[in-house]
């Protein structure tokens, strides 16, 4: 029957088949060049579209609950379609100029449902369709994990357990990225890397801009109500199209750099969300590389998605490669990181971040004292860009006021279920999401600030909290208009880590906040 | 029989990704397919309204119910129903249910287009129906140009009763063309079109030719509105061809 079939269709398709390999010449690059691994899953080779729905759930695309960070993340899914299709069509001197404009002019003016890349880049797939299954696969996890935080009626447990389900879920098809951390040295280490980035900076920025948009949402939606949730957007959405997109950075975002609550809880899904984006940028780099010949693109493409594939990495186990740093298979983290793998000049908790300089992140990014061990947290704030966790109330709110423009700050609370979540505007002015939120700010020494400065849901709970703590039964509970007027400055503890920038070569100073 | 035909070739169960402007099935709103299934556990519904015709002082509406299941990776099955209303006889009918099977035998590689095949049955549950109804369809799928795909469908088509004055198989071939409208900027609109020839089952009739036209648009994350109109052009033999059909439906994926 299916010979049968075959034979009518051979005397009617529109067009044979040609191969696209016309060869090229060898460039310099060919011997430093990854060459094809053994064991190179067969699927990579198979004629199917072998498309995946989602999960069937109650949740999918509770998304739209905030209809402009859908509207954003719906716009996403056309950059990297337009510029692949761009280089794969001999258009190359466009990118910078008329396909920039194109992918902003979407990115300002995002579609109001999900965009199929196939579609907008039919040339790239035909070349790379294996490639396709390995980026849907992989959005559709960004897209369901999004979509349980902003469900409306389940609890944090309940969320926190489905999201455990889509991991397994998404780990189980062939496609998978793996959620081992990766050494991202290593992976922006072959002739092509950094290529894409170089030639075409404005382009890039926008892909790594919106990257920053699909990792700092986690943050901002993990263990918080959905009714608190469409306001932060509302900060976080302007700083994305005001300036995120437009930023050159020296590396692209990381999930935990972002939304380090996030990657904490869910360090796989952080890790796969980075080895995903490197994914994206080793692609790029590939494409943008006039030495190579097609079908050598062809093969480093194939190659590059093997390295972060979960099958090549089976039985690792997060923090293994000790004895082979900087390989494929070093999955070493920071230790008080697990969503991240390790980053280019990376020594233990510390690391360059793009904007911030060098930072610890096992310290308080204002006062420079560790951070609490185990589920206790004090804070993160957001601001410029960048969100960073703090030991106290009172480190958040005076590192919120020392960042221009506006900030978010997210707070544990004496009730584990009730995160507080402040924002202020231009002038420095907090709204806060719980009405009757008190603060505690005994000042005392920084070390045991977590202990002293703190956030009650109510007055009720700050005196509950002053019976277990005879030490503080003379501290008076402050409104929120109250705290938000006191500053501590700078923390005498505060320390700045002076080093060059690793991703520059002229040895330019690290800087720092 | 020829009303079971025309359920054959306008309403079978569709393909490729229902509830995405970009994917075409046949009925939504034209009669031909692209060459993708629909995903692998996507479970999709098509509601689809069809007139019959604007000549007539009397049209017949057709309704038609249509639910798919992605069982595996590039093949998905289907069930769908269509109870119609004549207006010149003033009466009902529960009409044929249709079973279909779809596979997916690869994607557009380079210069190789997408392949796909599928089976459709129409079992003879309306009024006045005898027999089975066996449709083989190929399906070959090819981009042309950036955007624009082409969409070759022949068909083969036998039933298990044949009375006199029929053709024991028939045979039709229809080209099919998709262009996405909006581009760089709007993406979430498709404009189909066709042409297509059918052998007509009646032996007093040869050949009929047809054109189509329509729009598939996005209307949510999973549903599409579709419209079009199609019009038999010429025929080789026998009658004139009839007149307009005009076909509107919404198809939603979960």
């Amino acid at each position: 029957m299916k010979s049968t079939f075959l034979s009518v269709l051979a005397l009617a398709v529109i067009s044979t088949a040609t191969a696209q390999d016309h060869g090229g010449h060898m460039g310099g690059m060919k011997s430093n060049l990854p060459t094809m691994p053994a064991d190179m899953p067969r699927w990579i080779n198979s004629p199917g579209a072998d498309h995946l729905f989602y999960k069937a759930a109650p949740y999918n695309w509770a998304i739209n609950r905030i209809p402009a960070f859908a509207r954003d993340m719906y716009g996403t899914g056309v950059g990297h379609a337009m510029a692949y299709e761009t280089l794969v069509t001999g258009r190359k001197d466009q990118l910078e100029t008329r396909i920039f404009d194109s992918i902003n002019r979407v990115l300002q003016n995002p579609p109001r449902n999900p965009v199929d890349e196939v579609a907008l880049s039919p040339t790239f797939f035909r070349k790379y369709g294996y490639l396709e299954k390995v980026f849907d696969w992989a959005h559709i996890l960004h897209f369901q994990t999004i979509d349980v935080f902003t469900h409306p009626g389940w609890t944090d447990a309940q969320k926190e357990a489905e999201i455990e389900k889509l991991w397994q879920f998404y780990s189980a098809q062939p496609y998978a990225i793996t959620g081992l951390p990766m050494n991202m040295e290593y992976l922006d280490s072959f002739p092509y890397s950094m290529r894409f980035r170089t030639n075409y900076p404005k382009v890039n920025a926008l892909f790594w801009g919106y990257h920053w948009l699909q990792t700092v949402n986690y943050d901002m939606l993990f263990r918080v109500p959905v009714q608190d949730q469409a306001a932060q957007y509302e900060v976080l959405g302007a700083q994305y199209r005001t300036t995120e997109l437009y930023k050159i950075r020296d590396f692209m975002p990381m999930t935990a750099e972002m939304s380090p609550r996030f990657a904490k809880r869910f360090p796989m899904i952080a890790n796969a969300f980075d080895n995903l984006h490197m994914l994206h940028d080793n692609v790029n780099d590939i494409l943008a590389s006039d030495e190579l010949s097609e079908s050598q693109k062809r093969d480093q493409v194939k190659i590059a998605i093997y390295r972060v594939l979960a099958s090549t990495h089976v039985d690792e186990e997060p923090g293994s490669g000790e004895d082979a740093p900087g390989t494929l298979h070093d999955h070493r983290h920071a230790p008080s990181t697990p969503g991240m793998g390790y980053m280019k000049g990376m020594e233990d908790d510390v690391m360059f971040m793009s904007g911030m300089g060098w930072m610890d992140m096992s310290a308080c990014a204002h006062c420079s004292i560790p951070l609490p061990d185990g589920p206790m947290w004090g804070a993160t704030v957001t601001a410029d860009g960048w969100t960073m966790m703090v030991r106290c109330l009172m480190c958040a709110r005076d590192m919120a006021a020392e960042t221009p423009g506006r900030a978010i700050i997210r707070a544990a609370t004496e009730d584990p279920s009730k995160i507080l979540i402040l924002i202020s505007d231009e002038e420095g002015n907090l709204t806060s999401n719980i009405p009757g939120v008190v603060f505690l700010e005994e000042f005392g020494e920084h070390p045991e600030c977590s202990a002293w400065s703190r956030a009650f849901t109510s007055k009720a709970a700050f005196e509950q909290f002053q019976k277990g703590n005879p030490e503080m039964k003379e501290a008076k509970p402050l409104s929120l208009e109250a705290w938000v007027q006191l500053n501590q400055g700078t923390p005498e503890t505060y320390r700045k880590i002076d080093k060059p920038n690793p991703y520059k070569s002229d040895g330019a100073n690290g800087g720092g906040k | 029989m020829r009303t079971r035909l025309v359920i054959l070739g306008v309403l079978v169960a569709g393909s490729a990704f229902a509830t995405d402007h970009n994917n075409i099935d046949s009925g939504r709103p034209l009669r031909f397919d692209d060459a993708y299934s629909i995903a692998f556990r996507e479970r999709a519904i098509e509601l689809g309204l069809k007139f019959d015709t604007f000549r007539r002082s009397s049209p017949s509406y057709g309704l038609k119910a249509e639910y798919k299941v992605g069982f595996a990776k590039n093949q998905d099955i289907g069930i769908g129903f269509e109870p119609s209303y004549s207006t010149s006889d003033r009466r009902g009918d529960v009409g044929n249910v249709e079973l279909s099977y779809f596979n997916g035998l690869r994607r557009e590689i380079d210069n190789t287009p997408a392949l796909a095949y599928r089976v459709d049955v129409g079992l003879p549950t309306g009024r006045g129906s005898r027999g089975a109804d066996v449709r083989f369809r190929g399906i070959v799928t090819k981009t042309v140009g950036q955007y624009d795909r082409l969409h070759l469908n022949l068909d083969l088509t036998t039933s298990t009763q044949k009375t006199a004055g029929e053709r024991q198989a028939t045979a039709g071939l229809t080209v099919g063309y998709t262009k996405p409208l909006g581009y760089p900027t709007q993406f979430d609109r498709t404009l189909v079109a066709q042409f297509g020839i059918d052998q007509s089952r009646d032996t007093s009739r040869g050949w009929v030719g047809n054109v189509g036209l329509g729009i598939r648009q996005q209307m949510g994350v999973r549903s599409v509105l579709d419209f079009g109109i199609e019009a038999d052009v010429f025929s080789s033999k026998g009658r004139n061809p009839a007149g307009l059909r005009f076909a509107v439906g919404y198809s939603v994926g979960f």
